[in-house]
């Protein structure tokens, strides 16, 4: 299909919307209701193009204008302009935006003049000023002064829609993108239009917006209407540093962007990843960052007298040496946590190799490893798909969302020399949902109420779909056998009572008998990757249960007190928090956040993605590559893992794969054999831990409390005194 | 108790007009928030979480369509429900000096109801009677039209005594079992389905 844009011919497939076939061509229109996973709409009135289609004439030939062979086909000028976002390219259609027609340029002026007829001009004090499409569509596209002098509409500006999301009701634009989102992708119709014309306003009538994915609508929101309240009047978009990473919650591995401002993690956004989380992400991964610059460990602590000092690493590589004075090297267990990266992995697995030792482990995992082989847009074009025992809300929200995806019909946008389409015509407003493509069994969840057959069951294992034993299960057990690209969903409540030899096989059985691709989500963040390294008790090792009968440990970021055990013996921990067990610990070793960590993670499917450093302030903390290097001195051993660089070296030798050129998007990369061992205890989903949340009186005080709370105190300004120490240059 | 608890055979009439499919079930949105309405003279919170539950439907949609239509109340009225028309035409014939003269005399704002229990007043847009501005509505009883310091007063007066005097244009016009439109006092408006012809070709 030939579509002449601006006079320049571009060749496109069919169904290409018109504002794609623009933005194809290198040329641009404004536009603020379109966006690429919601249905367009039309709503804003920006993408205002001139169309124009040549017409046949009934014995099937072009109506030609011109003589003879310089005779080309007629156009016909639609008599206006056209919004581009809700019309389809056609073959030998010509368009023209404004660069070249003076009636879309005047147009799409007007329509801008329409827009910010009431929309406040406090671009100076808005959280979104800097990165706002309006306020560089208005740059490019408007008139530059407005002819409107009397009173703009005022209404609540600090209207709170959930404890996340504030909406600034002066700077709605209505663009019904946040409507469209909450009814097309989580399925949740609870933000509407309340009265209509001038006085429209979004709001909902259920007491506040459901936690789970509510934040999106800040990153669609065009204007600074709806604003994330946990990075609200944190910084100005220019002054954050911005960077794009993964995050390592959970194992989706979702596309993030850190947005850092003096040394604090103030804003997590969502990054496109066609291919992991669409443009979403969960409230967990959005708002729950606020640990990462609340209480961090900055300096190494020994225990001096019984108490914890903070000292520096020399100090504590000192007193390491002297706890563990005269103890054989294998007799320090090594234990990290599974969200590190694969470069952590591999330099924690070499320093085992060094130091003999037999007890290593990584938690969570479960104690069978089972490699999914469906991707998550496996999972969103599929036609049926059996989740088992799996609360997909708490153990990777993305995937609930990619299913739910595929209920509306699995629509993966295409995409273009722009990227993904702005506009796909195939997503409709209020699109028809099938449940019947989906079967939960488990326990109840989000998830269970979109399900055509929900099971309620408490003890989940394979069987209970090989062997069903209730209706239910016999019409999930039909719904894998009669589709056509069934994926199987396995969760927690299956792996952890996977036992190594039993359950491959009854796996194998299921997936040959019904041809499923399986997804078994992983413990944490990148048990699926550090499952490929030896991280696992060896014969005669301690595993992480038993913790409490180590002679001696090295923690890495995990928190066995906090459940109940207790190292007995010498206690190194590594952590970027004081947590009960660093309390108890002899060394705490200040450790960072996946947020300030280049390396490596692999999520849910096998795909390898790069985490990116954020400019945190973290003092002294170390990652674990090179906090094993010191471990390593203070134990007299000399390793060759002393750093990223070496430790994707050995990445490379050891699983074969270069994670040096990984592109933004990651890639999936087969990783050599897996090892397993029993667990020796039950691993429970926690999406949102205590130190995600604020603390509560800071959480929910409003800016009246706070003024007031300023007030009692006796706050003042600070100001710099008239005098300066050091003189006045 | 819930409105439509005991009203079973009511709700199922209604639901019986549109198809048994999910988006079918919404379309009875409408006329549910009507019966309720017409019982109670608006639709209170509880009520409109109710209709989203039979409609299957969030209580935010409900308050959505509601909010679209200016004849749907979130707030109670009062037993005359006194609706000015305060758009262009009216505005220029003096509905502002109307409105001024209800709020004084009436002593009520929108969104309150008169002590007694009488009056409620509502601005709204063009009610299309822009000839005989300015022009008020009595909740869906019919159109008092030219209406004069003297007439307004007359009206009120009428009202305060409950014996409202007949309209100057009764709404609304219903379809009778013919398919004829008639208006409230019986008259009947526009054309019949029946006595039409095609415009072009063919015989009827």
């Amino acid at each position: 299909m030939k579509v002449t844009i601006d006079g320049v011919q571009v060749e496109l497939p069919a169904g290409t919307s018109a504002i794609d076939a623009v933005f194809h061509a290198g040329q641009d229109v404004p536009f603020f209701c379109a966006h690429s996973y919601l249905s367009p709409v039309g709503a804003c009135r920006m993408c205002l193009i001139e169309s124009g289609s040549p017409r046949k004439n009934p014995d099937g030939s072009f109506v030609m204008e011109g003589e003879g062979d310089a005779a080309t086909p007629k156009i016909f000028w639609f008599p206006k302009p056209m919004a581009s976002c809700t019309m389809q390219a056609t073959e030998g259609m010509h368009i023209r935006t404004a660069a070249t027609s003076d009636v879309v340029a005047k147009a799409q002026a007007g329509m801008m003049e329409f827009t910010l007829l009431n929309h406040p001009l406090d671009c100076p004090t808005c959280d979104k000023g800097g990165a706002c499409e309006l306020q560089d569509r208005a740059f490019e596209y408007g008139y530059g002064a407005s002819r409107f002098g009397f009173d703009r509409r005022h209404a609540d500006k600090h209207y709170p829609l959930s404890d996340f999301v504030i909406l600034d009701q002066e700077r709605c634009i209505h663009c019904k993108r946040c409507v469209r989102y909450f009814e097309e992708v989580p399925g949740q119709e609870v933000l509407d239009f309340i009265e209509r014309g001038g006085h429209t306003f979004i709001d909902t009538e259920e007491g506040g917006l459901p936690t789970g994915f509510q934040g999106n609508i800040t990153d669609i929101c065009p204007v600074g209407a709806l604003l994330d309240n946990v990075a609200r009047f944190r910084g100005r978009n220019w002054e954050y540093d911005h960077t794009p990473t993964t995050c390592t919650l959970c194992p989706a591995g979702c596309s993030i962007t850190a947005d850092a401002r003096n040394g604090r993690l103030e804003r997590v956004v969502a990054r496109e990843n066609r291919d992991v989380n669409e443009a979403w992400i969960c409230d967990a991964g959005r708002f729950g960052h606020v640990f990462a610059s609340e209480a961090r460990l900055t300096k190494p602590l020994i225990r001096v007298n019984g108490e914890l000092v903070e000292t520096g690493w020399d100090e504590a590589i000192a007193a390491i040496r002297a706890g563990l004075g005269g103890m054989n090297t294998a007799d320090l267990a090594l234990f990290l946590h599974a969200d590190s990266t694969l470069e952590e992995g591999a330099a924690l697995e070499a320093l085992a190799a060094l130091t003999g030792t037999n007890s290593v482990d990584h938690w969570p995992r479960y104690p069978a490893e089972v490699l999914s082989n469906a991707t998550l847009n496996d999972i969103a074009t599929a036609d049926a798909v059996v989740v088992l025992g799996a609360d997909l809300g708490a153990e990777a929200p993305i995937v609930e969302l990619r299913v739910l995806e595929m209920l509306r019909g699995g629509i993966l946008p295409p995409e273009y020399a722009h990227g993904t389409a702005i506009a796909d015509l195939r997503l409709v407003e209020r699109p028809a949902r099938k449940p019947e493509k989906l079967a939960v069994i488990g326990s109840a969840s989000r998830l269970s109420g979109n399900a055509g057959t929900f099971v309620e069951a408490a003890n989940v294992d394979l069987l209970t779909l090989i062997r069903p034993d209730s209706e239910g299960a016999r019409a999930a057990l039909n719904l894998l056998n009669s589709a056509k690209n069934p994926v199987l969903i396995l969760g927690a409540d299956v792996l952890n009572g996977a036992s190594a030899g039993a359950f491959a096989t009854q796996l194998s059985d299921l997936v040959s008998r019904t041809g499923a691709k399986v997804m078994a989500i992983p413990a944490a963040a990148n048990s699926r990757g550090l499952a490929h390294l030896n991280l696992v008790p060896r014969s005669g090792g301690q595993g992480y249960a038993a913790v409490n009968h180590t002679r001696a440990a090295f923690i890495s970021r995990l928190d066995p007190v906090a459940t109940g055990q207790r190292p007995s013996g010498f206690t190194i921990v590594h952590d970027t928090h004081l947590t009960a067990t660093a309390q108890a610990a002899d060394v705490v070793l200040p450790a960072v956040t996946n947020y300030e960590k280049r390396g490596t993670t692999v999520n849910v499917e096998g795909r390898l993605l790069p985490l990116q450093q954020a400019a945190l302030n973290a003092g002294e903390a170390a990652d674990l590559t090179r906090t094993l290097a010191a471990l390593a001195e203070a134990l007299g051993l000399r390793t060759r893992i002393r750093g990223l660089k070496s430790a994707q070296a050995l990445l490379q030798t050891r699983l074969g794969v270069d994670v040096t050129d990984l592109p933004e998007a990651g890639a999936i990369r087969p990783l050599g054999p897996v090892y397993t061992a029993p667990t020796g205890q039950v691993h429970r989903p926690q999406l949102w831990t205590e130190r995600m949340t604020l603390k509560p009186d800071s959480w929910k005080a409003t800016w009246v409390d706070r003024i007031e709370s300023l007030v009692e105190n006796k706050w003042e300004l600070p100001m710099a005194g008239s005098s300066l120490a050091g003189g006045d240059d | 108790m819930t409105y439509f608890a005991d009203k079973q055979p009511l709700v199922a009439d209604i639901f019986s007009r549109y198809p048994g499919s999910p988006q079918g079930r919404r379309s009875a949105l409408m006329p549910l928030l009507r019966e309720v309405q017409n019982a109670h003279g608006y639709v209170s919170e509880p009520q409109m979480t109710e209709i989203a539950a039979l409609c299957g439907t969030t209580a935010t949609e409900v308050r959505s369509v509601m909010s679209f239509y200016s004849t749907y109340h979130t707030v109670p009225t009062g037993k005359y429900h006194l609706q000015v028309c305060s758009t262009l035409m009216c505005s220029l014939a003096g509905s502002d000096e109307l409105w001024d003269h209800l709020v004084e005399t009436l002593d009520v704002q929108p969104g309150e109801v008169s002590p007694d229990g009488r009056f409620s007043v509502q601005k709204v847009e063009c009610l299309g009677s822009c000839g005989t501005a300015p022009m008020m509505q009595i909740a869906d009883e019919g159109y008092y039209e030219n209406v004069t310091p003297s007439k307004c007063a007359r009206i009120l007066a009428a009202l305060h005594a409950d014996a409202p005097p007949t309209p100057d244009n009764l709404v609304p016009v219903t379809v009778n079992a013919e398919g004829r439109q008639t208006l409230a006092n019986g008259e009947m408006v526009g054309a019949s389905i029946g006595g039409l012809s095609p415009l072009t070709g063919g015989t009827a």
